[in-house]
């Protein structure tokens, strides 16, 4: 398991033209060696600032983000290439027209001969049983299985921990269970956001992120319920 | 935003056509080779009927290259405004032989640019930017500057698909006229795809120096 700890760490941004500055994150002080982790909390609450900390997308304002023992802000190369993210729309995440091109480009720093390279994307492809819509433009794919191309392409270089941001927010239900299935296969760490709370209690333990806090840290069962009880007190 | 597909995907920034044909078999070299040529000879040429020769060459080089005609149609629609413009217009400054010189040469180039894209799978394009842009490596990296070259040749339909969506939804609020409805939700719905894009390269950090 890849142990991911935060350090007292806050996220700040300007506000609108005066000196004074937004808190969009923290003080959070975590560590996580969970094999599966999930962030669940209202909108713009903050599950995305904190999860782009994690391989270094935005770097906290101060406190300290490590990943395996590697800082975040010194070590940022290695960080990434230990921890995949995934975005919510995979069209934002797949660069290329289509998923063996993507796949390819993955490829790339670690294969730099073309033909192993590859041969290395085909076997990818067919591990996560795309290999017949590999050549498909990325725009003729369907939400669900773009999502899985999107997913393989960040598999293809081996991460030890996978980062999503709610995968599965603009899937269907059925396609929804097929990623939901394809990621309980993964032996990687993962960690992921979403507002789908059955999939948010397959996870071994759940935070839930409240104004930028960490409100809740414990069992699934027990965040969920925290959740509910807090959206019903408020609305 | 359901960016035009219409747009995107055919045109000189395509995506690729798999195929087995003598042009796709041809090695990198030999096709930028030929787009190089087809180009120097825009501004070489003096005599019309040559440029529609090499014009001609183009169109049944691709066409040999199984890319069909629906594809060069529709690769052309957008073009075509302008070169009609621009005939009217150097026919009118000039003469006739001088527009069609001019008009013959562009179609040539942007066809040849087209079947070189066409043909050519991604991969092995950056492979070839990258063995290009050796000779420069002390002072950027070689990858780099492919992976540039292929996002740009990326967001290029992207854009025009933006600026068509945009212009739609203007439309359907009766604002197709005003610039100010069209043009700014096109910026900043670019800016924003940019920002996403290069997010999506920094998370799979194939920004990071090697
Ligand atoms: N670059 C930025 N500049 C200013 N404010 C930002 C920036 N990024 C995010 N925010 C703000 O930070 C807050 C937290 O945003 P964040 O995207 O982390 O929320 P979230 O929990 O992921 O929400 P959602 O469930 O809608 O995805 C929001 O109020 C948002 O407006
Ligand atoms: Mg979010």
């Amino acid at each position: 398991m890849t142990t991911i700890e935060l350090d007292e760490v806050i996220v700040e941004v300007a506000a609108d033209g005066g000196p004074s500055r937004r808190r969009l994150l923290g003080p959070v002080s975590t560590r996580l060696t969970e094999h599966r982790v999930s962030v669940i909390g209202a909108n713009g609450s903050g599950k995305s600032t904190l999860l782009r900390l994690l391989n270094g997308l935005s770097l906290a304002t101060s406190g300290r983000v490590t990943v395996a023992g590697r800082d975040v802000k010194t070590d940022g190369a290695a960080v990434r290439r230990l921890v995949g993210f995934g975005f919510t729309d995979p069209l934002s995440q797949l660069v290329m027209p289509t998923g063996r091109e993507d796949v390819e480009l993955s490829l790339r720093r670690s294969h730099r001969d073309r033909d192993t390279r590859r041969k290395a994307a085909e076997a990818v492809l067919l591990r996560f049983g795309l290999g017949h819509l590999a050549d498909q433009s990325i725009y003729e794919l369907s939400g669900g299985e773009r999502q899985l191309m999107a997913l393989t392409a960040l598999l293809a270089t081996d991460p030890e921990a996978l980062v999503l941001d709610e995968p599965s927010t603009l899937l269907d239900l059925r396609n929804t269970m097929l990623l939901r299935r394809a990621l309980t296969a993964l032996p990687q760490t993962l960690v992921f956001a979403t507002h789908d709370l059955e999939h948010a209690l397959e996870a071994e333990r759940t935070l839930v992120i409240e104004d930028g806090l960490v409100a809740f840290d414990g069992d699934p069962a027990g965040a969920v319920q925290y959740y509910r009880a807090r959206a019903e007190a408020l609305g | 935003m359901t960016t035009g597909r219409a747009t995107r995907g055919f045109g000189l920034f395509g995506s690729p056509v798999p195929g087995h044909s003598l042009v796709h078999r041809a090695p990198l070299w030999v096709k930028f080779g030929f787009v190089l040529l087809v180009g120097v000879s825009t501004f070489v040429v003096r005599d019309w009927r040559v440029s529609a020769a090499v014009c001609g060459v183009v169109l049944l080089v691709h066409l040999a290259s199984g890319l069909g005609l629906r594809r060069l149609m529709r690769s052309l629609a957008p073009l075509l405004p302008i070169l009609v413009v621009l005939t009217g217009f150097q026919w009118w400054s000039h003469d006739l032989p001088f527009a069609a010189r001019l008009v013959l040469g562009i179609l040539a180039a942007y066809v040849a640019a087209g079947i070189l894209t066409a043909t050519t799978p991604v991969d092995q394009l950056l492979d070839g930017i990258v063995w290009a842009a050796r000779p420069a490596r002390r002072w950027v990296d070689p990858e780099t500057v492919a992976l540039t070259i292929s996002i740009m040749l990326r967001s290029i339909p992207w854009i025009a698909g933006a600026f068509g969506d945009v212009r739609e939804s203007a439309k359907a609020r009766g604002l197709e006229r005003s610039p100010r409805a069209v043009i700014l939700p096109a910026v900043i719905h670019t800016v924003a795809y940019a920002r996403r894009t290069g997010d999506a390269l920094a998370a799979r950090g194939l920004g990071d120096p090697r």
